[in-house]
């Protein structure tokens, strides 16, 4: 099968105003197939947001890739000067992000914006954006309206439709919800559903919110400290997660209470990336940890068509 | 709207400093043999000056509004004639610099914040913190000492000797010829903090995230610095342009003192060392107004340019 | 305060190169009676416009240990031409006898930091027209420019604090009220009401009168600026969370105030403060520039460039009378300088 996006032990450092620099992403693997939706879930700080951005080539001045492939659509666009890869920015992959409201400029209209994305001259051009603003779901004169007038759903929708103007395969999508108020969300939510299945689109989709990441998608990303700890169909990771982290998230969602329970809530906090624990990241917060989680950093394991990363199914290190 | 009570405020001010001075201003007069005790008695009821302070300030408003501004004491003319004679060459002072100032700090501007951390950026806010800290006279005595050494440009006034004989546009030429050195002094007085509030501007609409969205639908360089981050790095200049105005007129006055270019400054200076004081206000009160007008302009061209003042 | 300077040491070594000029200039300006080689007001008319003598080293091929200058030769005593007589010699001397003078109000003495003891002259920045020492002028002047500067901006801080602080704490009507007179202030081009403000006063003061007065001028006119800053770091520090926490927890508004507001405006309003300093140097160069600040004989840095308005011979002919502009421009950049390094440690996202 084709494979839209494709990541191969990806790294990324981050350099701070003052001291070392340090790595932020710690060899990321993953792939989104043809049509498939793959959700990036972890806590904030995970490195989620970091690896959208190394796909769109958008890191900040501040990081900086250090090894690793990126393929899209099986092409390897690592070794890509800056003006060959804006030919596929907006074009086979396009992007949108968590607050429409600065995302947007603010001082060109909604429909001059979606515009701008058309990537060749061609006739019809606003005819084109005018049935796609339609289709997302906004009105003819929100083309001639400024950011400000809209609301923050109607931003984001903008936001979708100049991503999709150009008919990518692969769309990332950075928290689309999260800057929204639930039920704007949830609209949001159902319309890139819609807009994956009539465009033939593939998506990864990032969230701080496992349910939501259940809810959206078919594949599950796990990641923790700048690593994918666990992947997993959606119904593998709602009713039998493998990795620690995972199954202390899932725990949490309140589906998964009895009416009288204590909410539950994950102990401990994000590790620090300047200061990593040693051996599994992840060890300080684990109530399985064994004597090796302490010393060595365990590698991804096989198990179905997913992996997991954790000594408790295996003693495979990371090289 | 908001300038109406501007204006009042102006007003009331001015004529406090009037008031501030020691002394009626026609105890002066009545020591000046040349001008008789009836036209100091009727100046006085002409500024209402036997009534009380409010009703005082009321009178001289009147008077204001028909535009009469007084008479000056050392010139004995009105005073409106004399600000009116040298105000348009303040203006044209004023204008070539700003004009100046902002058609070269807009560009090196967004230059050197394209270039930020390299060496031309490090080169250009160098002396630009060299033209924040000169002070505007020292920057015109230098000029002048140049111009006076090398001869290139003239040095003082408006007009040379020929220019009764020339034509209009060899006049103006000529009047050009003048203007340059106050005018280069006073757009090197101005330029360096403008390039670096652009420079700012510029690198702060740079790092905003509707430039990472611009990026992502893949828009090149050029497009995304010259029409996503410098319109919105240009709005915040509109909006000081009304502040750039005050330091404007007042490095204006200060270049034509040092310059010897007739304009208000010199007027003003004339006009305080001989406590002409209606002349005093009358300048004061113009400068004010100035201000007023620059600012009334720069609101006008922010409502044009950002929709956000625009539409609210 | 010490790490403080550490750091400004490290991240902006120009800043902390201005601070020890400034503390340099403000050290010799205390000491000006005893570095300057004669008194600022000791004059010297067959000397009138004398260049700079340049102290030297070498003489005949050969080094001199001791610095020392030449004689100076007057050529042409009506165009105030002169030339080194290099037959005469005079070394420089350490604490070097001159005219008597009292220093600090109560010490006689007749020694100096150096001198050419009674024969030679050494002026290191020339003469004036009255053949008076530039340097010792300059030392002098310094007083002036670098005193009025502090005093200025603390008086204006201090009328800035109270107004801006009142319109940010209390807000409504006493805000738009108070924030109209700082408009109304800031309307006037500053320098046209400098001079407005200077014109409603008698011109022929002492000159500790004219040195209020220029004070008084100066802070009447900033502390608008001042105002309307510090009124909006109260608006925003009152809804700071911290603060709202603070509130919230029942603390005193006096402690909110001094243990939770103040500490954060802090760095805020030094640079602040800073960053205003050149303002009163200049706008005191200026009125002194133009004949209505400190008089003759006292010298400021602004009154000695007054020779030179509108008199092209001596700017052409004398050009080390512009040298207190120099000293005005030197003064004023390294407040820059000191400004914005401070600004730059005291944010707390550069570090």
């Amino acid at each position: 099968m084709e494979k839209m996006l494709e990541i191969k032990k990806l790294e990324v450092s981050f350099r701070p105003a003052v001291g070392e620099s340090v790595k932020i992403l710690r060899g990321v693997n993953l792939s989104v197939g043809k049509n498939e939706s793959l959700a990036l879930a972890g806590e904030s700080g995970s490195g989620k947001t970091v690896t959208a951005r190394a796909v769109m080539k958008l890191l900040p001045n501040n990081m900086n890739f250090e090894k690793g492939e990126i393929l899209i659509r099986d092409r390897n666009v690592m070794n890509l000067k800056e003006q060959e890869f804006r030919k596929i920015r907006g074009k086979d992959v396009s992007m949108i992000f968590q607050e429409p409201s600065s995302y947007l400029n603010p001082v060109f209209t909604a429909g001059s914006q979606v515009l701008e994305a058309v990537k060749g001259d061609g006739p019809g051009r606003k005819e084109r954006t005018i049935k796609l603003l339609n289709e997302v779901g906004l009105k003819e004169n929100v083309f001639y309206q400024y950011p400000h007038q809209l609301s923050g759903g109607m931003q984001q929708r903008v936001m979708i439709a100049m991503a999709l103007i150009n008919n990518p395969g692969l769309l990332i999508a950075d928290e689309p919800t999260t800057a929204l108020d639930v039920t704007t969300a949830y609209g949001i939510v159902e319309l890139l559903k819609e807009m994956m299945e009539k465009h033939g689109l593939s998506m990864l989709f990032i969230t701080h919110d496992i349910s939501l990441a259940v809810n959206f998608a078919n594949m599950i990303a796990v990641m923790y400290a700048g690593r994918i700890v666990e992947l997993a169909g959606a119904g593998e990771i709602l009713n039998s997660p493998l990795h620690p982290y995972t199954e202390m998230l899932v725990s949490c969602l309140p589906e998964k209470y009895k009416s009288g329970d204590k909410i539950k809530t994950i102990e401990g906090k994000v590790p620090d990336f300047r200061d990593l624990p040693k051996g599994c990241s992840f060890h300080p917060r684990c109530p399985y940890k064994k004597e090796i989680c302490l010393r060595e950093e365990p590698g991804e394991m096989k198990r179905g068509e997913g992996i997991v990363r954790c000594f408790k199914y295996g003693d495979f290190v990371e090289a | 709207m908001q300038f109406i009570p501007l204006l009042f405020g102006m007003t009331f001010i001015s004529f406090v400093i009037i008031q501030l001075a020691p002394g009626d201003y026609f105890t002066q007069l009545q020591m000046n043999p040349e001008i008789s005790p009836q036209t100091i008695e009727s100046m006085r009821r002409n500024f209402g000056l036997d009534k009380p302070v409010i009703a005082q300030y009321f009178y001289w408003l009147g008077n204001l509004a028909r535009f009469n501004l007084g008479e000056s004491f050392s010139y004995h003319v009105p005073v409106s004639f004399l600000i009116g004679q040298k105000l348009k060459n303040t203006l044209a002072l004023s204008v070539f610099s700003i004009f100046f100032t902002w058609l070269i700090a807009i560009p090196l501007g967004v230059y050197s914040a394209i270039k930020e951390g390299r060496w031309q950026e490090k080169m250009m806010s160098f002396f630009a913190y060299i033209g924040i800290s000169i002070p505007s006279f020292l920057i015109a005595m230098l000029l002048v000492f140049f111009a006076a050494r090398t001869m290139v440009l003239p040095v003082g006034g408006t007009t040379s000797v020929f220019y009764i004989n020339a034509t209009g546009w060899e006049k103006f030429i000529d009047y050009l010829k003048h203007l340059l050195l106050p005018g280069i002094a006073l757009t090197l007085a101005e330029i360096g903090w403008l390039y670096r509030l652009m420079k700012n501007n510029f690198l702060e609409a740079l790092g905003s995230p509707y430039i990472v969205t611009a990026h992502a639908k893949g828009l090149s360089d050029g497009r995304i610095y010259f029409r996503h981050a410098l319109r919105n790095a240009v709005n915040p200049m509109i909006t000081i342009f009304g502040y750039t105005l005050s330091s404007v007129l007042s490095g204006a006055a200060l270049v034509e003192i040092i310059t010897n270019w007739p304009g208000m400054g010199r007027l003003i200076l004339d006009a305080v060392l001989s406590r002409d004081l209606y002349l005093v206000m009358a300048s004061l009160l113009i400068g004010g107004v100035l201000l007023i007008l620059g600012n009334l302009v720069a609101d006008i061209l922010i409502a044009a340019a950002d929709p956000r003042v625009r539409l609210r | 305060m010490k790490k403080f300077l550490k750091r400004l040491k490290h991240a902006n070594r120009i800043s902390f190169i201005s601070l020890w000029f400034l503390l340099f200039l403000y050290l010799i300006a205390f000491l000006a009676d005893f570095i300057s080689p004669y008194p600022y007001d000791l004059q010297n008319r067959e000397y009138a416009l004398c260049p700079p003598t340049a102290p030297r080293v070498f003489h005949d091929g050969r080094v001199s240990l001791r610095p020392f200058v030449y004689g100076i030769e007057i050529v042409n005593p009506a165009f105030q031409e002169y030339a080194a007589d290099t037959s005469r010699i005079y070394p420089i001397r350490l604490f070097a006898k001159g005219t008597e003078r009292t220093l600090a109000g109560f010490l006689k003495t007749d020694r100096y930091l150096f001198g050419t003891g009674d024969e030679g002259k050494i002026f290191l920045f020339g003469t004036d027209l009255h053949g008076r020492d530039v340097f010792s002028r300059v030392l002098h002047g310094a007083r002036i420019s670098l005193s009025i500067g502090i005093i200025g901006v603390s008086i204006s801080f201090i009328l800035g604090l109270l107004v801006g602080g009142v319109s940010g704490y209390f807000g409504g009507k006493t805000d738009v009220f108070l924030m109209r007179m700082v408009e109304i202030i800031m309307m006037f081009p500053f320098f046209y009401l400098m001079l407005a403000l200077r014109a409603a006063f008698p011109p022929n003061l002492s000159s500790v009168q004219v040195y209020f007065l220029i004070v008084v001028i100066l802070s009447l006119i900033g502390w608008a600026s001042l105002a309307r800053i510090i009124r909006g770091m109260v608006l925003s520090l009152k809804e700071e969370e911290y603060v709202l926490a603070a509130r919230s927890l029942g603390l005193s508004s006096f402690r909110v105030i001094t243990r939770h507001i103040l500490p954060g405006t802090f760095s805020y309003t030094v640079t602040a403060l800073t960053l205003s300093v050149p303002g009163y140097i200049l706008g005191e160069s200026a009125l002194s520039l133009l004949g209505l600040g400190i008089q003759e004989p006292y010298p400021s840095w602004g009154n000695m460039l007054s020779v030179t308005v509108g008199n092209l011979r001596i700017l052409t002919g004398a050009p080390w009378m512009m040298i207190p502009g120099l000293f005005i421009f030197l003064t004023v950049i390294a407040f820059n300088f000191l400004g914005d390094g401070i600004r730059n440690v005291a944010d707390p996202k550069n570090w």
